[in-house]
């Protein structure tokens, strides 16, 4: 909503600078979101009289003129022809500009300065350098200068002399969708006017005498469905002459963005903007008669598939929800929309009615959000006009209408009004006020705010007042809207602050944060970095689950963020891409978020965990010959290990995968005790590296947090250390290539070596002297007693065990 | 007597062997030339049985002293000439660049919520959380946001396609009809997490003082301020005699903590629909005024609305209580000067380094 300083103060009286308003509307809920000074146009230019003429001296085309602009006399050089000594001519001063022209970078400004060795202080001015059109502002046309009308007085402002208004201040205002009322100069004033206490000063109507016959002689209405429309009013004014605005009008609309039509037109969207209410104005004569030889306007729902074409001349098809204007005959304006073509005011209207009407604001946002027709008018009725208001706009239009357009009014006006609403009353129980505020405001305080703001007290009793709302203020609906009221007013600034205080509060999922967070510190703590990915992402995108699993959006921006994500790892190598695509090769990222998929119809939500490694395995160095080992499956294996079991989780179990998945070349289901699904981990399938232009090998591995979260112990205990020496034993033996690691722990356990302590691999070797398919694994293992020394024999009576059993279960060929 | 005068002479040339010895092997060899069973100075020792009985005592000492000196000279000098060994071949430069161990690095998000969380969590603030896909009525209707609430639009809010398969990936006709769900409770992504307060309440009877970081989502294109994708977080606190001043309190005890003592807070009326008084709060402080700004908007608050509360099943007469919400990018770009919010979901490694 745009209002002006000016217009403001056409109703209430306020001495702010144009910061303090600013100030004092942002801090009333109106936020400022632009201020925009207009400096008085035609700034620096004067009505001047040139006392002498005489040629140049060096040039014959030009004249050195003493020209008198009210202080004084200065020498200007002209090169115009078509003046003389005694006219009056706008002069512009040495420091002004002349107005821009549209593609003018820059403005022209005028400098004291030598023309042909003769100095000129100033320029006087043709109508082209002042953007004018002579006949437009009464003047004659002419090549040369602007020849002012002799009555002129010289030093006048140039801008006063035509009429045009000083400088203005525009603000931009933020109005929310519950103040309606305040989409207009008066509601804005009245809120100054209850701030300061000065009166608003609401524009007195007299019509005089109307000596035509009555309105209801020359048109009817019929409101159909009273529920969409509870007020029709229908004014009639004859005779009017359309043409331009006048300067006034036409220049206090334009400062607030709408553009100058035509007097009539121009005069409905003033009072639109002056009172809030949107007024349509239609050509009476385009009206059908009806039977009775008047017009009846016919307030109905359109019917189903119903062309109309509104005034833009786009032809739409309504629904039978949507209310239309008509006469018996067609319809003649989309309800609270628009104006109809049919009836459009034109430039040989003589006789004109106005409609100033209260549509229901639900039903006029559904017909606009269907049609994808947004006005100034839809957007005041559906967020709620007054519905008091229409009788008062409708005679404001036909004053002005009557003042720019002539013509004379037809008595009364035609006022489908069917059910008046009760006024609405609100009852503010004083305490409740302190209640809510946390500040004491006085009785008498409280009822002078509301009073102001133009409610009005029936009853008083101590401790309590009810107001009758005016019709304006539909946001008043209980009593904690009016405390808000005496809140706005008394100023939120003063109520002062409070000290945290009261009872600590609770939720189950505080611990769960600090988990998560925990979670986040030892991943961090692994060397990754923590990345945030889209939430969502293309379908296209998602291979780890089939699609009737995927959730997709009804109304998505774009078919790259068209699903919810069901897996961290589409996020995870994206981001890899946008690294490598920057050459940042190396590259260890994790993310905790949310994963979303549907199962047997119902939408799933769970907290994930994923990390992901690609490039050099340790950070650049200048020495070493491993320097540029890539990681590989063990580095992640590696991260993977020591995250679960600092996160507490104990007994997990990697179930390698025969063959490639659709994302993993390799890859292993994490389990728990090979039961319960923690997650997965494995190598990208190269392909899909490629296509993402992914240059190393890159791997990948997500997990269940939720299900970490539920699972883990993190329950932390003193062991004793040990008080007795260990012994080691060192087996090195060659195994066929498919004995894994968890088949030689299987085995051993299998044993029940007695006191063993640990088992460790530390080393794995093909090549020379093993054979093909056979691979040689070097164990450690460690024992100890918790209550003695072990004796040789002891070590080499449960060692034997274990040796005897790799034998056996795994076909071991032990080595020395 | 005459070998006495000589022992101060052998000491010294010993002294000067022993520390002219240029590596372990040389000092042992040294060692053995005067101190081994057939050394220079050992064939002194022996010379004292030549003495007489009055001499002995006085010449022993002085012996013993030079052989103690010497002995602990030789340690010395093997102690030096050790460490000497010890000494790496090449010499260690230690300007030049270690082998580093990297430290990986919380998201700016994640670092940014954690001081909210803890600023919160000082003046007894629970952690809440609340599903992302939400329905209608949390999202909207229980926050007295009715079903013509221009919030509701649908270029805001993502609404889940009904049937994964069969809705047609433009917007349009298709998407409004897979959009209708059932009963009106159709699925969406939460556009702010005051839905949470409803799921909160719905549980839990008062009091109540949460806070809600999460994940919200606007149908938005992404631009250098705006992601579908974004954070917000919320605090609901809800007791009895609850007033604008505690709201005020709270937020500027928040403020405070997170952008320093300097800050300034300002309270300007506004309208949200679950809250009764409402307000903006803008803030300000030296960083504010070197953008060239008197304030800048930073959260919306105000007194939980009494439809709410009965909506949820609370008593307004009894109880009343404030939310307040804010989002978690913007906070991150004032304090860490980033100026496109796009950098946080692209996960540069350049810059999650940074923080």
């Amino acid at each position: 909503m745009k209002v002006t300083l000016n217009w403001l103060k056409q109703y209430v009286d306020f001495n702010w600078s144009s910061e303090e308003l600013t100030e004092r509307l942002t801090l009333l809920g109106l936020e400022v979101e632009g201020v925009q000074k207009i400096s008085a146009t035609f700034e620096g230019i004067v009505v001047a009289q040139v006392v002498t003429r005489d040629k140049h001296p060096n040039a014959d085309k030009l004249s050195v003129c003493r020209v008198n602009e009210g202080t004084g006399e200065r020498q200007i050089v002209c090169g115009a022809q078509n003046f003389k000594a005694g006219d009056k001519v706008p002069l512009i001063l040495p420091g002004a500009s002349l107005p821009m022209k549209p593609g003018d970078k820059d403005p022209f400004t005028i400098k004291i300065g030598k023309l042909r060795g003769v100095e000129s202080h100033g320029m006087m001015c043709s109508h082209e350098e002042l953007l004018l059109d002579p006949e437009a502002i009464g003047h004659k046309k002419e090549d040369g200068l602007l020849i002012l009308r002799t009555d002129a007085k010289v030093g006048q402002p140039f801008a006063e002399y035509l009429g045009r208004s000083g400088s203005d201040v525009v603000y931009d205002l933020e109005v929310t969708p519950n103040r309606p009322d305040l989409n207009s100069v008066l509601g804005i004033a009245r809120e100054i006017a209850a701030l300061t206490g000065n009166p608003l000063r609401i524009p007195e109507i007299k019509l005089g005498e109307a000596s035509v016959p009555a309105s209801s002689e020359l048109v009817a209405s019929r409101i159909e469905d009273a529920e969409l429309c509870p007020r029709y009013t229908a004014r009639v004014i004859k005779g009017v002459k359309i043409g331009p605005s006048p300067a006034w009008l036409r220049d206090t609309l334009e400062k607030v963005g709408i553009r100058s039509i035509s007097n009539v037109v121009d005069v409905t969207n003033f009072v639109m903007m002056e009172s809030g209410q949107p007024l349509h104005a239609f050509d009476f004569h385009l009206i059908a008669k009806s039977a009775d030889g008047k017009p009846t306007i016919v307030v109905r729902r359109a019917a189903a598939g119903e062309k109309f074409k509104t005034l833009d001349n786009q032809e739409r098809t309504l629904t039978s929800e949507m209310l239309l204007i008509g006469d018996e005959q067609k319809g003649i304006a989309l309800a609270g929309v628009m104006g109809g073509a049919n009836t459009e005011i034109n430039d040989q209207t003589v006789d004109v009615l106005i409609e100033s009407a209260y549509f229901a604001p639900v039903n006029i946002r559904r017909t606009s959000k269907q049609l994808g027709l947004r006005s100034e008018s839809s957007y005041r009725f559906e967020r709620g006009a007054d519905v008091g208001i229409c009788d008062w706009a409708s005679r404001r239009a036909a004053q002005l209408i009557l003042e720019t357009a002539g013509g004379q009014l037809v008595d009364g006006v035609v006022d489908g009004y069917p059910s008046p609403p009760p006024p609405k009353t609100l009852t503010l129980h004083f305490a409740k006020c302190k209640d809510l505020l946390g500040i004491g405001i006085s009785h008498a305080d409280q009822v002078g705010f509301l009073s102001r703001m133009g409610l009005k007290v029936t009853h008083q009793e101590p401790g309590e007042c009810t107001f009758s709302l005016p019709t304006w203020r539909v946001d008043l609906k209980r009593e904690v809207d009016l405390i808000e009221e005496v809140g706005r007013l008394y100023g939120v600034e003063k109520i002062p602050s409070t000290p945290p205080r009261g009872e600590h509060g609770s939720n189950e999922f505080d611990t769960v944060y600090d988990q998560i967070a925990e979670a986040r510190r030892i991943l961090t703590g692994l060397g990754l970095n923590e990345a945030q990915g889209q939430t969502l992402i293309g379908k296209a995108e998602i291979r780890s689950h089939p699609p009737e699993e995927v959730i997709a959006l009804a109304n998505p921006l774009s078919s790259d963020m068209d699903a919810l994500r069901p897996s961290l790892l589409p996020g995870l190598i994206h981001s890899l891409r946008h690294n490598v695509s920057r050459k940042n090769y190396d590259v260890g990222l994790f993310e905790i978020g949310r994963v979303f998929s549907s199962v047997n119809g119902q939408t799933k939500e769970n907290r994930s965990v994923a990390l992901t490694l690609t490039g050099q395995r340790a950070l650049n160095f200048w020495s070493g010959d491993d320097r540029d080992a890539k990681a590989d499956a063990a580095d992640l294996k590696g991260l993977v290990e020591e995250f679960i079991e600092q996160f507490g989780l104990r007994g997990a179990q990697f179930g390698k995968r025969a063959g490639s998945t659709s994302l993993f070349l390799e890859s292993a289901a994490v389990t728990l005790g090979g039961k319960l699904p923690l997650g997965e981990l494995g190598q990208l399938l190269p392909t899909l590296a490629k296509k993402y232009d992914l240059r190393d090998a890159v791997f990948l591995a997500e997990f269940n947090l939720d299900q970490l979260l539920a699972k883990r112990n993190p329950v932390k205990a003193f062991k004793a250390l040990p008080q007795f020496p260990s012994s080691r034993r060192d087996v090195a033996m060659l195994v066929p290539e498919a004995v894994t690691h968890d088949a030689v722990l299987q085995a051993v356990k299998q044993a029940k070596a007695a006191n063993l302590e640990s088992v460790e691999l530390f080393d794995v070797f093909r090549g020379k002297s093993v054979p093909d398919g056979q691979k040689s694994l070097a164990y450690a293992f460690t024992y100890r007693a918790a209550d003695k020394t072990l004796t040789e024999a002891d070590v080499n009576n449960a060692h034997g065990k274990v040796l005897e059993t790799l034998k056996t279960n795994l076909k071991a060929e032990l080595r020395a | 007597m005459g070998f006495l005068n000589d022992i101060e002479p052998l000491k010294q040339t010993a002294l000067t062997e022993f520390k002219n010895a240029a590596d372990l092997a040389a000092l042992e060899q040294t060692k053995g030339a005067w101190i081994g069973p057939n050394g220079k100075f050992t064939a002194l020792m022996k010379q004292l049985g030549t003495l007489s009985k009055e001499e002995k005592p006085a010449a022993g000492k002085l012996i013993n002293a030079a052989k103690v000196e010497l002995e602990a000279a030789l340690g010395a000098c093997r102690e030096a000439l050790e460490l000497k060994a010890a000494l790496p071949k090449e010499p260690t430069d230690f300007t030049a660049p270690g082998r580093r161990r990297t430290l990986g690095k919380l998201h700016p998000l994640t670092q940014v919520t954690d001081d909210i969380v803890r600023a919160f969590r000082k003046i007894g603030f629970a952690v809440a959380d609340g599903p992302e896909i939400e329905d209608e009525y949390h999202c909207f209707d229980a926050l007295n946001t009715p079903a013509d609430h221009p919030a509701r639009d649908s270029q805001d809010t993502f609404y889940i396609a009904t049937n994964a398969g069969a809705v047609s990936p433009s917007p349009g006709e298709a998407a409004t009809a897979a959009m209708a769900g059932e009963g009106g409770r159709s699925s969406l992504l939460r556009t702010h997490t005051s839905s949470v307060q409803i799921r909160v309440m719905e549980k839990q009877p008062p009091p109540v003082r949460i806070i809600v970081p999460g994940r919200v989502y606007r149908r938005d294109n992404a631009d250098a301020t705006h992601n579908p994708t974004f954070h917000q977080i919320e605090g609901l606190y809800v007791d009895k005699n609850v007033t604008v001043g505690d709201l005020k309190g709270t937020v500027e005890f928040v403020f405070r903590e997170l952008m320093g003592s300097d800050v300034k807070i300002r309270f300007r009326p506004h309208y949200f629909s679950y809250t009764e008084p409402s307000y903006e709060i803008d803030f300000t402080n030296a960083l504010v005024k070197k953008m060239g700004k008197d304030w800048l908007e930073i959260a919306g608050c105000g007194m939980v609305h009494p439809q709410v509360f009965e909506t949820v099943g609370y008593d307004p007469a009894v109880w009343t209580g404030w939310a307040f919400g804010f989002g978690i990018e913007r906070i991150a770009m004032l304090r860490y000067g980033i100026n496109d919010i796009r950098l946080f979901y692209e996960n540069d490694v350049r810059f999650l380094k940074q923080f």
